[in-house]
C-alpha cells in the first residue's frame, strides 16, 4: 500500500488550529499521525455538513487497491480556501494527507491535497465572524 | 357593538363554524381536518396569538433595547473552550450522571468516542447547539427571536410576547426546549425549560441533560453590535447540584448566509469517523 506513516509530531498537534469537526466528536482521528495516500480518486461529494473523498490506493504488494475515505469541512470553509466543486473528479491522480482513525480504518480527517499538476489544497479554519476568518 | 361582545360573537361564530365542519365532515365519512379553517377564522378570544399574527407584532410595546438580527458565530479564539456547551467547571454530578461522565473520560484515555449522538444525526438540542462551529441566524421581531442554526437547520423561538411557558400537561417537551423572554434594562432575560427526557440529550461531554434541565441565560449585545455575549446559568436536580455557570460570545458574520445543512444515513456511511470501531453506542 503506498501510504507514508509520517509519525507523531508535537509541532503538528499545535498547528492543527482548524475546527472542523461541526459534525461529530473529533476523537475518532490520531492527530499525532499523518498517512500519505497515492492514488486516485472513485468519487468526491461536494456537500454539507462535510465533504468527502473516497481514494482508491494501490497495495504496493499487489493486492486488492484500499478504498480510503477522507473527511473533510463544508464547501463554506473550502471555498474560502479556494476550493470549487470540480477542484477534483473520480479519475483525478491525487496525493492526499489525512490524520487516520485511531481504529486503523482505512479513513481519516484531511490535511492536504496534491493535484496532478502539483497545485496544493488546504482547508482553512472553520471560523467565520472575526479577522482571521475573511 | 362593544369590543368584549365583538370579541364573543367572533368566538362563538369560531366555535359554532368549527361544529359545523366538524358535523357535515364526519357525516361525509372523513377525517375532520382542523386546519382546513375559513380563510377568514378569527382566533378565540382567550386564544395565544401567533408571534407572527399581524395584531401580536403591532401590539403596543416599549422599543427594545436592541435589536440582534443578524448571522452570529461562536467566538472560539483564542482556541477551542470546549467542544460542546463550555464552561470548564462541571460541577457536582450526580452518581446516574456521574457514571457517564467516568465512561467518557475512560473512552478517551482509550482513544475512544463516547455516545456522539449528534454525530449519529440525533438533534443536538440547546444549549450545544448554540455553541456548535456553525453560524446562527437570528431574526427579531417585537414578539419573539427566531434562531435558526445552519448545523442541522435546528430552529429555536424565543418569545418576547408576555407569554408564559406552556402548560406542563400540555407541552411538547424537546431538543431545544421552550425560551421565554423578557427585557430587563438593556438585557434580555430568556428561561428556557420544557426539555425531553431523551437519552440522546447532552449538555456537555459526557453530561447528560434530563426534562429539569432549566437555562437561564442573560444576554447582552455589546462591542458596537458586533458581539453577543450570552452568560448562561444550567440547574438540572437530576444530574447535577446546584448551578452550572459559564458565559460565551458570538461574533456577527455578515458574509455569510445560512443554508442547508442535514444529517443524512448515506453521508454517515462515508464518515468513517461516525461508523467507526472507536464508538462507543
Amino acid at each position: 500500500m503506498k501510504k507514508l506513516l509520517l509519525g507523531c509530531s508535537a509541532a503538528l498537534v499545535l498547528a492543527w488550529v482548524a475546527p472542523a469537526f461541526a459534525h461529530h466528536s473529533p476523537a475518532a482521528f490520531d492527530r499525532t499521525k499523518e498517512v500519505k495516500l497515492v492514488g486516485t480518486v472513485k468519487e468526491f461529494r461536494w456537500q454539507n455538513p462535510h465533504t468527502w473523498i473516497e481514494v482508491l490506493v494501490p497495495d504496493e504488494k499487489g493486492g486488492k487497491d484500499v478504498l480510503w475515505g477522507v473527511e473533510l469541512t463544508s464547501p463554506t470553509y473550502l471555498i474560502r480556501a479556494g476550493w470549487k466543486s470540480n477542484t477534483i473528479k473520480p479519475g483525478d491522480k491525487v496525493t492526499v494527507v489525512v490524520n487516520p482513525v485511531r481504529s486503523g480504518e482505512p479513513a481519516g480527517i484531511f490535511r492536504s491535497l496534491t493535484l496532478a499538476d502539483g497545485r496544493v489544497m488546504t482547508e482553512r479554519a472553520a471560523r467565520l465572524g472575526t479577522p482571521d476568518s475573511k | 357593538m362593544s369590543r368584549p361582545e365583538e370579541l364573543m360573537m367572533r368566538s362563538t361564530s369560531y366555535r359554532v363554524t368549527s361544529a359545523l365542519l366538524i358535523a357535515v365532515s364526519l357525516g361525509a365519512g372523513i377525517a375532520p381536518v382542523s386546519a382546513q379553517a375559513p380563510a377568514q377564522q378569527t382566533p378565540p378570544a382567550d386564544a395565544q396569538l401567533s408571534a407572527l399574527a399581524p395584531a401580536n407584532l403591532t401590539k403596543t410595546r416599549p422599543a427594545a433595547p436592541f435589536n440582534l438580527t443578524g448571522n452570529w458565530f461562536i467566538d472560539n479564539s483564542p482556541g477551542i473552550q470546549g467542544w460542546l456547551f463550555g464552561p470548564a467547571t462541571i460541577p457536582k454530578l450526580k452518581p446516574e450522571a456521574q457514571k457517564h461522565r467516568d465512561a467518557y473520560l475512560q473512552a478517551g484515555k482509550e482513544g475512544k468516542v463516547y455516545r456522539d449522538d449528534i454525530g449519529q444525526c440525533w438533534p443536538a438540542g440547546v444549549p450545544i447547539i448554540m455553541t456548535r462551529v456553525w453560524p446562527i441566524a437570528m431574526i427579531q421581531v417585537p414578539t419573539a427571536i427566531y434562531m435558526v442554526s445552519e448545523f442541522m437547520n435546528s430552529l429555536r423561538v424565543v418569545y418576547l410576547d408576555g407569554r408564559t411557558h406552556t402548560d406542563p400537561d400540555l407541552v411538547v417537551r424537546t431538543f431545544n426546549g421552550e425560551s421565554v423572554g423578557r427585557w430587563e434594562g438593556d438585557t434580555l432575560v430568556v428561561e428556557t425549560k420544557n426539555f425531553t427526557n431523551d437519552p440522546h440529550h447532552w449538555v456537555d461531554q459526557g453530561v447528560p441533560a434530563s426534562d429539569e434541565l432549566r437555562i437561564i441565560e442573560r444576554i447582552r449585545m455589546i462591542n458596537n453590535g458586533r458581539t453577543l455575549e450570552i452568560a448562561m446559568t444550567l440547574t438540572d436536580p437530576k444530574n447535577w447540584e446546584g448551578e452550572w455557570n459559564g458565559v460565551r460570545r458570538w461574533n456577527r458574520v455578515d458574509d455569510h448566509d445560512i443554508g442547508e445543512v442535514v444529517c443524512l444515513p448515506d453521508l454517515n456511511e462515508h464518515l468513517q469517523s461516525t461508523s467507526s470501531k472507536v464508538h462507543i453506542r
